[in-house]
């Protein structure tokens, strides 16, 4: 269990004066084990913002998959203990198996909540690492997720996760309504209301884009951030999987023509559309857009079953990446470029997620034995995963780490989620 | 897991599996006891150490010291917890979790019953190795340790023998 296949590595970055840098690759990473106490408090207003600080600032701990965020019922120190290095004792923190302590405090004054971190090294007893942050105090979740980006990036040097957003696919009886969230799906919304709506997918800009059956035939339609939704595909063909690719510039899609499916691509305003497949029949489908812009994932039947394939944005050099299973599907092509997660029906035909290494075909499982998984999409730095699972039941959102370890169900409470999409 | 488990209300199925649950119990009562030197261990709690003649075992690195003074108080660290919660510090507690050996630091004074539970309570949390915290034996001079007085080993205030 221990074998993650990060690894922590003190590095010594000369202007970071010897900071440690979690290193998030090799073969030894082992989570760090982090204490974080319930923030402090200096006033009522701190004191009410904690419940919905602190349950989202776990889970951002949590998920990321860096910490082994320790118990709280197994901490001994003071309650009256402060957030300066001189009021802590380390021992204490040492006792319960912290190597690292994180202490927040809060406080309200007027319209505003503000939040300061302190990151502490258990082992010196020094402070490594301080950040504050305000908000309104009606946004204390955001506050969390700020801090927690502030934490992330200072040990990692990496953007985290956290204050990015997700959109969604969500039933309500006989409808699919596209839903967009938070990354951890709270503060969701519902972007259409009523009909049959797939597929979605989410822009850097905050763009979606979706399949709609809103006039009776499966068009495509972009909906930018405070205005209605536009059709930008809308030829009668059924149009489907669209993805935006890194700049937000262009749209891929599948649109099918008589007998075949074939992919697409297009500017972001579906103007000036070019085909980039020509199969005499099937399918080619679900394109999804390396990090750099210039190829596509994609899935087609063409060898007889479903797998996953690469080619370039004009369509030339299509190359078969996995040669494994029998049914291949929904390809996402890691921001960091050296990955693609799809979904595959295994030999007892339960749906897992694995993922290919674009240049040497390496095929590694990441769910296993855990229900039907998958649709899955990275995180927007390559770290992690969201899927969705019927592991309890129903379909749920689930985000894990690229690895496949430490999978947590998002706390977005009823309704589950479904072909979910994650951007900046 | 059990092949026997899983067919909901299609009758009874023959458990063909030996039942390890009596086997188990024989396992956890075993705790390994060990001596541990005083010398190595610094500790806040001030407590008059037994003696002991038994050879020692040099304490490697630092491991979680569960303290018993003479008021019967008990400590994890430095840190005071109510006896009916030790149990469920320690099995929360990642350091010992991970380890799953303490030490114990009781005072010379402290009933035989007292450790004996500080014992099982550290035992119900899954902590299988308990290392006894003695004086090593140095002709009963030492009646009060000075807490965290001594550290590198050698321990050359010591002058024994």
């Amino acid at each position: 269990m221990k074998a993650l296949l990060l690894s922590l590595l003190l590095l010594p970055f000369a202007a970071f004066a010897q900071a440690p840098v979690i290193q998030i690759s090799g073969a030894n990473f082992r989570p760090l084990p982090l204490a974080y106490p319930a923030p402090l408090t200096v006033d009522d207003g701190g004191k009410k913002a904690t419940a919905d600080f602190d349950d989202p600032f776990l889970f951002d701990l949590r998920a990321s998959g860096l910490f082994q965020v320790l118990d709280r019922a197994s901490f001994t120190a003071d309650a009256k203990e402060g957030i300066t290095a001189g009021s802590i004792n380390f021992a204490r923190w040492s006792d319960v198996g912290a190597e690292s302590l994180v202490k927040v405090q809060l406080g309200a004054e007027g319209g505003t909540l503000r939040g300061e971190l302190r990151l502490f090294n258990v082992g010196s007893g020094r402070e490594d690492f301080k950040a504050s942050h305000a908000v309104p105090t009606s946004e204390p979740r955001q506050l969390a997720h700020f801090l927690a980006d502030a934490l992330y990036r200072h040990l990692t040097r990496e953007p985290s996760p956290f204050l990015s957003h997700i959109v969604f696919v969500r039933k309500a009886r006989d409808n699919r309504d596209v839903w967009t969230a938070d990354w951890d799906g709270n503060n969701a919304r519902a972007l259409t209301s009523g009909g049959i709506n797939l597929l979605p997918a989410l822009g850097p800009d905050g763009a979606v884009a979706y399949t709609s059956y809103r006039k009776g035939q499966p068009d495509l339609y972009l909906q930018k951030p405070g205005s209605e939704a536009q059709p930008i595909v809308q030829n009668g063909q059924m149009a489907t999987g669209v993805a935006f690719s890194p700049d937000g510039k262009r749209i891929a899609y599948a649109q099918a023509q008589g007998e075949s499916t074939q992919i697409y691509v297009a500017n972001t305003d579906g103007s000036d559309p070019k085909r980039i497949t020509d199969t005499p029949y099937g399918i080619n489908s679900s394109p999804s857009w390396s990090p750099d812009g210039k190829r596509l994932a994609f899935v087609s039947n063409r060898g007889g079953s479903p797998q996953i394939y690469v080619m370039n944005v004009d369509g030339t050099n299509a190359r078969r990446l996995t040669f494994q299973g029998n049914y291949n599907q929904t390809p996402d092509w890691s921001p960091r470029g050296d990955l693609i997660a799809f979904t595959a029906r295994d030999e007892r035909n339960a749906f897992d997620l694995f993922s290919v290494n674009v240049d040497t075909g390496k095929i590694t499982r990441l769910t296993q034995d855990q229900s039907n998984n998958e649709e899955p999409v990275f995180s927007p730095n390559g770290r992690l995963i969201l899927f969705s699972s019927t592991r309890t039941g129903t379909a749920q959102l689930f985000v894990m780490t690229a690895e496949g370890n430490n999978p947590l169900p998002l706390p977005m409470g009823k309704g589950g989620g479904l072909t979910p999409d994650w951007a900046p | 897991m059990g092949m026997g488990g899983g067919n909901k209300g299609q009758g009874r199925v023959t458990m063909s599996e030996i039942n390890v649950t009596p086997m188990v119990d024989v396992m956890l009562v075993l705790l390994i006891i060990f001596m541990v030197t005083a010398p190595l261990i610094q500790q806040g709690v001030k407590v008059n150490l037994p003696e002991a003649k038994a050879a020692p075992v040099e304490a490697a690195e630092k491991k979680l010291v569960l303290s018993i003074d003479a008021g019967n108080r008990v400590f994890i660290g430095d840190a005071e917890v109510l006896l009916d919660e030790l149990e469920k510090k320690l099995a929360a507690n990642a350091k010992a979790q991970s380890e799953k050996e303490i030490y114990l630091h009781a005072d010379r004074d402290v009933p035989y019953g007292v450790v004996v539970e500080v014992m099982a309570a550290a035992q119900r949390a899954g902590i299988t190795n308990v290392g006894m915290i003695t004086d090593p034996a140095s002709k009963g001079t030492r009646t009060d340790p000075a807490p965290g007085s001594t550290g590198s080993k050698g321990g050359k205030k010591e002058a024994k023998r």
